[in-house]
């Protein structure tokens, strides 16, 4: 299980669920100069850039995946605009011709004679911060179940789906567990599709990460969130060693008052598909003067 | 009893195979296998899928060292890669990149290599080889493994070899998983270029000893080979990975 290679004719399906609630506009704890929602329109950003490169061949993308940022508050639906506005799994190849804008920066990157210098790059953006309105959590779920259910009955073969949901607080409209049982109970003839969930926070409480049971979870939310989080496959939990996150045999792709490297590592884990090495991202850059 | 005088000519008969991962067609193929008779080099590069132009990198390497004289040591060879760099990517400034293909090219590109050059001139036959990655040059001897370059064992391939990268920047660290070797061959023997896929492959079956991979090499017309692979790979015992084979006997000629 979980072992299928990836091809164009047989693509697998990524789907990021993003909280847009009206809390995700406080900062994180100890960082008051960032919204959450705008470190996560980052980190969405740059997982799509990622899961792009990952497919480039010299000047073609090939179709490996079919990717899909759903967002949850005031409205729930897709959160691509522009020439993707209204889809809501699109192939990575049009993801990938149709960022919003490309933003030029710089990265610092060795220079192989010990010093360092600054090279261009380019930073799309497909997604802004938005955060506004309550949590429709089970709503937010079902429409995921429903998109799952349409592409499942196309590619019934192959790595199953990955679904790669974000949120700060509990759920509006009813315990969610359900709703994410559901998605967790479709699949394909390699296995049923991975929910992963990270919940983040504004408070300074204890992170909990990739655990394997309950016991040291604080309440009824983090614990429904838990039931609702796959077992990390074998090669998920490689990509977790090479990140240097502690995550073993039966944990589960659940993080509870997580913090903006949670967020990244989250992102980096659920998507190492193939086990390639995750694209690493955070290094020191710095904007381009306009 | 005869008293003319006999002297030994020794022969080289190759055979080679490219085959493209299943689902996939040959202009696609990023193995390369490039040979000179004359000057008895023999090269296989495997260009890494995941990497910008990757066959355009492992076939310049290919074609162009067995072009060369030489080049045998990691020193010359680390300099010989460093221009062949430099040249890739000069080659790309021309190109008008979408920002998804520049971000790409910045990485450069990679690629496994072997290359062997066979000496014939001497009494026995001789080889002298330099690889780096996991394309790898096998000796046989009467169906039995002598030496693996620079792998020899099949449970040593993984998916995240050391590759030759087309960014000289990077080949501080990645020269000293340089490897070199010779040895010394008879009658019959057979040298094998092959890339990863196809190399564990035939190591497993030579270490389960329950078949001759060599002789389904050597007696299958190419039809039959890919038809065969084929389906080793829809069983799961080859990967599924490009295919390259190249397969150099050496054999001895008495003349009078």
């Amino acid at each position: 299980m979980y072992s299928a290679q990836i091809t164009r004719a047989n693509p697998t399906c990524v789907i990021l669920l993003i909280d847009q609630s009206g809390s995700m506009s406080d900062p994180f704890s100890g960082d008051s100069s960032r919204k959450k929602s705008e470190f996560v329109a980052e980190a969405v950003n740059h997982t799509l850039h990622d899961l792009v490169i990952r497919c480039t061949k010299t000047e073609e993308v090939r179709n490996y995946y079919h990717v899909a940022v759903i967002g949850y508050g005031r409205h729930v639906g897709t959160c691509f605009s522009g020439p993707l506005a209204a889809r809501n799994l699109v192939p990575i190849a049009e993801v990938a011709d149709y960022p919003l804008q490309v933003k030029s920066s710089y990265k610092r990157v060795s220079d192989g004679a010990g010093g360092w210098v600054e090279i261009p790059v380019r930073y799309p953006v497909w997604i802004h911060p938005t955060s506004d309105g309550k949590t429709p959590m089970c709503e937010a779920l079902t429409r995921v179940r429903e998109i799952l259910q349409q592409w499942l009955t196309q590619h019934p073969r192959g790595f199953p789906p990955t679904v790669l949901h974000l949120t700060d607080g509990e759920s509006s409209d009813g315990d969610p567990e359900e709703f994410g049982q559901q998605i967790m109970s479709l699949g394909t003839d390699d296995g049923a599709t991975l929910l992963f969930n990270c919940h983040i926070s504004s408070r300074r409480s204890a992170k909990i990460e990739y655990p394997t049971d309950e016991i040291s979870l604080p309440d009824g939310f983090a614990r429904s969130l838990f039931q609702i989080s796959s077992r990390l496959p074998s090669n998920f939990l490689a990509a977790a060693a090479q990140l240097g996150v502690h995550a073993v045999e039966g944990s589960r792709g659940f993080v509870f008052n997580g913090d903006p490297s949670s967020i990244v590592q989250f992102y980096e884990i659920g998507t190492s598909l193939t086990g390639m090495t995750p694209y690493r991202w955070m290094d020191d850059t710095r904007t381009e003067p306009a | 009893m005869s008293s003319a005088k006999q002297s030994a000519v020794w022969d080289l008969q190759t055979r080679q195979l490219l085959l493209p991962k299943i689902g996939h067609d040959i202009s696609e193929c990023e193995d390369v296998i490039a040979l000179d008779t004359q000057s008895c080099r023999f090269a296989v590069a495997d260009g890494a899928t995941e990497a910008f132009d990757a066959r355009n990198w492992a076939e310049r390497l290919a074609r162009h060292w067995v072009e060369r004289q030489s080049t045998l040591t990691s020193e010359e060879f680390r300099s010989w890669v460093a221009t062949e760099g430099r040249e890739l990517h000069e080659s790309w400034n021309s190109l008008s990149l979408s920002w998804y293909s520049e971000e790409k090219a910045r990485n450069g590109s990679f690629a496994a290599f072997v290359g062997v050059e066979i000496d014939l001139e001497t009494g026995s036959p001789s080889w002298k080889a330099i690889a780096l990655g996991d394309a790898c040059l096998l000796h046989c001897r009467r169906g039995a493994l002598l030496k693996g370059l620079p792998l020899s064992e099949s449970e040593s391939f993984n998916n995240g070899p050391v590759l030759l990268a087309s960014d000289s920047s990077l080949h501080e660290s990645i020269m000293q998983a340089v490897v070199t070797d010779a040895g010394v061959c008879e009658n019959g023997d057979v040298l094998l270029l092959m890339s990863d896929a196809i190399a564990a492959w035939y190591l497993q079956r030579l270490e389960k000893n329950d078949l001759d991979p060599d002789e389904i090499l050597r007696t299958k017309c190419d039809d039959e080979l890919s038809q065969f692979l084929d389906a080793e790979r829809l069983a799961g015992r080859i990967r599924n990975d490009d295919v390259a084979i190249l397969r150099i006997e050496i054999t001895e000629r008495r003349i009078n």
